[in-house]
């Protein structure tokens, strides 16, 4: 009984968010994490007017608000996730729902980007927004080049206009991995990343002298030249997959020499030279739940990565995964049981991300006049028994059911009604 | 509850004796006669270590009982009492204080590959799936386990003593699985868990279609899985016809050939070797339900199931224990109607209800994903506390790969195979402190002459050594 009442409880709030696009949402008696000065704030009220955050304060009143009673529950901006493949993969093993990446490509491969590719009606991204996810920045895998292509930041409504910001960064991966697409040596991965560039500032150089024809034959496509002009330009960054220590110090050194604007990803070695990622400015992203040493490369992966990193003055980020990006959370909960600071684990995966891709302006900060883009949960979101109670973009209440509930109401009483296929 | 005709017939003759010493010569008998063999018995033998006593503690039995304020007494490998007035006396008892702290039985993986797939993840280590038939019921997971797996100590680490190790899920039958222990063994022989029955895996729908059929060769449909299997069963039965025909002095008195393959599947036949079984759909598992009762077995646990909540009455009924995650779904067809409650709803049906990793990462967090799959029966409106959910990952496991007389839960006379978590074992933050296999020390967190290091990691690891003397960040 009690169950029910929720569920309808939960149904009506949701029928009143989709009656006006225009909400004004008052979240009454929450604790904040502001990820500001201010810190975290008890017992507070954030008010919701036009998809922005109004106030924040105690006692505020609003009339004809939709009232979110938060008493005992947390308030933090909604995750963003990174790295994964949320609208580009409906089911992995099927190949007809996956544009996770391209197999073989003649190429480069720098250039392809994602933005027409993801699907806002993916089942994946309700589960993950229910799950708290609000933004995420996908990216293709790498095929059998070493540039898998252009990322693009997505915002989780599952509306046709999800795109936040596009070709927001370039991916490229060295290590075992870059070596195996190219003879089997890094040596020669080096030389092709090295070319690569190379022939990408020849064009910058000589844009018009190419497109006429009066140039020499570059060796790659020019609209991969022009992508990897962007990453030159330090329009964008170039984010690398690497994992040992001194192939992290390898791709740190390419990057000083080329001046790009570099992120770390994996960095399984990254704590035995953080001071050195620390120095040159680079922030890493990585996953604090992986610690098997599956690979030669990756010999002292350790749980302890983040912390070491973030001790060292490294910007942290946390790697998510595609189906569950949302448990992105419990690992930066790992990260904080292996001593990173909970207030960088939570900025691991809202504002870290946004200072490096974009949307730091208006996004992972609860304060006035930034976006209404955040979470309200039934407890410590860092923490397994804790979920997602509301999730609000833009400013509007929404939808938290998924097909996994679906499923659920139908099976969960099959004991007194074997008539499922009519539950609907 | 779920018996097994194996754990009734071996348990009979060890009633109150003890399963931790020298127990290779008592492996029980598979046929036909490779029990007079002393090839690949068990030759683990539990550490010796002083009595200890942890009072203070909140214990979760895995009876269905949380004790506040609680003690637990183990000595020479065994329970001896849990309660809230234990006796402190006694010579060479070591006494650890935990308050603050929680115990539960060590955490048992009923699939894991740790070993058989050991880390770095190299092609010439890599020893779990023999891809070359769809019937492999000839070949032993523990004839490939690297005992030097630096998984096997990430694992401790997150509280696991034990573990079944199976073999991969291209094949109808992939081969028999083991049941070890998660201790230090030069061979896999030492860490075997003394009577442990063996399982035998087998894989339903996407994957053996998918290996052999895209080969061009049968099975290729759903249909040809069970056919495959059928005939396979059909098969077992002659040739344990004729073993039994033999044994009774039938026939002209010359026992049959060997067959190693048809000896595994003639053993579950006999109800020796257990059924382990990969299966996601809940209509699949109902199609293997139908083939143990046409060959009269049993299924003893279907493994990754998915879809276990469609037919979680059926399951109960069946007295078929299913293994599951917490959330993992959508990397193949099969795995697309996860739902997070289902453990739960599985266990709220009255079956046996398991939590389950095939991860070297999910192995380590095992107690964290039964506090999610806790937390979504809650959500549903169930009322699971941590009491409870506690035998998912312990006694439920037990049970699941045929070893719940001996350990899975913290009762007088089980092994004493118990962790000591810093906290709640149902939070984030919670880390194994110590863990006891068999009533001794095999993992201390704050002491690094008490956290085992493969062969591996000496000379390759800089951070084993850095974190010596409990070094902590």
């Amino acid at each position: 009984m009690k169950f029910l009442v929720k569920t309808i409880a939960a149904l009506l709030m949701v029928a009143v968010s989709f009656a006006s696009n225009a909400q004004t949402i008052l979240i009454k008696n929450a604790k904040v994490h502001t990820q500001t000065s201010a810190g975290v704030l008890v017992d507070t009220d954030i008010l919701i007017e036009n998809g922005l955050i109004r106030t924040i304060g105690e006692g505020l009143t609003a009339d004809s608000a939709l009232e979110i009673n938060a008493k005992g529950k947390v308030v933090t901006p909604g995750i963003f996730a990174v790295m994964n493949q949320v609208g580009l993969v409906e089911i992995g093993a099927i190949a007809g729902t996956n544009d996770a990446g391209v197999e073989e490509i003649d190429g480069l491969g720098a250039s392809l980007s994602v933005d027409e590719v993801f699907n806002p009606k993916s089942t994946l991204i309700p589960m993950n927004r229910a799950g708290g996810v609000t933004r995420t920045l996908i990216k293709p895998y790498n095929g059998t080049s070493l540039f898998a292509g252009l990322g693009s930041v997505m915002d989780m409504s599952g509306d046709y206009d999800s795109l936040i910001v596009s070709d927001v960064a370039v991916f490229a991966t060295y290590g075992e991995y870059a070596a195996s697409l190219n003879g089997g040596s890094r040596a020669a991965a080096l030389r092709d990343l090295e070319q690569a560039f190379s022939q990408a500032n020849e064009y910058l150089d000589n844009a018009g002298a190419v497109k006429s024809g009066e140039y020499r034959e570059l060796d790659y496509s020019l609209s991969d030249l022009a992508t990897l002009g962007r990453v030159l330009d330090q329009e964008i960054p170039l984010v690398v997959s690497v994992n040992r220590a001194n192939d992290i110090l390898t791709v740190l050194d390419f990057a000083k020499s080329h001046e790009l604007a570099l992120v770390l990803e994996g960095a399984a070695e990254g704590w035995k030279v953080a001071d050195k990622i620390s120095k040159a400015g680079v922030p890493v992203i990585l996953n604090p739940m992986d610690n098997i040493p599956s690979s030669f490369e990756s010999l002292n992966k350790r749980y302890e990565n983040a912390a070491l990193l973030n001790k060292a003055g490294v910007r942290v980020m946390f790697s998510s995964e595609t189906h569950n990006a949302q448990n992105v959370r419990y690992a930066a909960g790992n990260a904080v049981a292996y001593g990173l600071p909970y207030d960088k684990a939570l900025a691991a995966m809202t504002n870290a991300p946004a200072k490096v891709f974009g949307g730091a302006s208006n996004y992972g900060k609860l304060m006035p006049g930034f976006k209404a883009e955040l979470v309200v949960w039934s407890g410590d979101p860092l923490e397994v028994t804790t979920h997602a109670e509301q999730v609000i973009i833009d400013g509007k209440v929404t939808d938290m059911m998924t097909r996994s509930k679906r499923l659920e109401q139908r099976y969960k009483d099959i004991t007194n009604d074997n008539n499922t296929y009519y539950r609907k | 509850m779920l018996v097994n005709k194996f754990s009734k017939s071996f348990l009979a003759a060890f009633v109150g004796a003890a399963f931790l010493v020298g127990c290779g010569e008592d492996e029980p008998a598979v046929h036909p006669k490779d029990s007079d063999s002393q090839a690949f018995v068990s030759q683990y033998k539990a550490k010796e270590y002083h009595p200890v006593l942890i009072k203070n503690a909140t214990i979760l039995t895995a009876t269905g009982k949380k004790i506040e304020n609680g003690s637990i007494l183990f000595s020479d490998g065994e329970i001896v009492e849990v309660g809230t007035d234990v006796d402190e006396s006694g010579d060479n008892l070591e006494i650890i204080d935990a308050q603050g702290k929680w115990v539960t039985p060590g955490i048992i993986d009923v699939h894991s590959h740790l070993g058989v797939y050991p880390a770095p993840g190299v092609e010439s280590s890599a020893d779990g799936n023999e891809m070359t038939a769809p019937v492999t019921a000839d070949v032993w997971a523990e004839h490939s386990v690297w005992p030097q797996d630096p998984q096997f100590q990430l694992a401790i680490a997150g509280g696991v003593t034990a573990m079944q190790i199976l073999p991969g899920s291209a094949n109808l039958v992939g081969g028999r699985g083991v049941t070890l222990k998660n201790v230090p063994g030069r061979s896999v022989m030492e860490m075997k868990f003394p009577n442990a029955p063996y399982g035998l895996k087998m894989a339903c729908g996407e994957n053996p279609k998918r290996v052999y059929g895209g080969k061009g060769q049968a099975p290729m449909t759903r249909m040809g899985n069970v056919a495959g299997y059928r005939k396979a069963w059909i098969d077992a039965q002659e040739y344990m016809e004729a073993w039994d025909n033999y044994e009774a002095g039938m026939g002209n008195g010359k026992a049959p050939k060997r067959d190693l393959r048809l000896e595994s599947l003639a053993g579950v036949l006999r109800g020796e070797i257990l059924i382990q079984n990969h299966c996601y759909r809940a209509d699949e598992m109902a199609v293997m339900m139908d083939i143990a009762k046409e060959f009269d077995f049993k299924v003893t646990t279907f493994h990754h199931a998915v879809e276990s909540y469609k037919i979680a009455d059926k399951l109960a009924e069946n007295e078929v224990c299913s293994a599951m995650w917490s959330d993992w779904w959508g990397f193949k067809q099969e795995a697309y109607d996860m739902v997070p409650s289902n453990v739960a709803l599985v266990d709220k049906a009255g079956a046996c209800a398991v939590v389950h990793s095939d991860s070297a990462t999910v192995i380590q967090h095992l107690n964290k994903e039964a506090a999610k799959a806790m937390a979504s029966g809650n959500r549903l409106g169930m009322d699971i506390s941590p009491a409870h959910a506690i035998k998912w990952i312990t006694i439920n496991a037990a049970k699941a790969i045929g070893v719940e007389e001996q350990t899975g839960s913290l009762e007088e006379g089980k092994m004493a195979d118990i962790v000591l978590w810093d906290g709640n074992p149902f939070s984030v933050y919670t880390k194994a402190e110590k863990v006891f296999v068999d009533g001794a020390l095999m993992y201390d967190r704050k002491d690094a002459t008490k956290q085992p290091v493969s062969d591996l990691r000496l000379g390759t690891s800089e951070f084993n050594q850095k974190t010596q003397k409990g070094s902590r960040l």
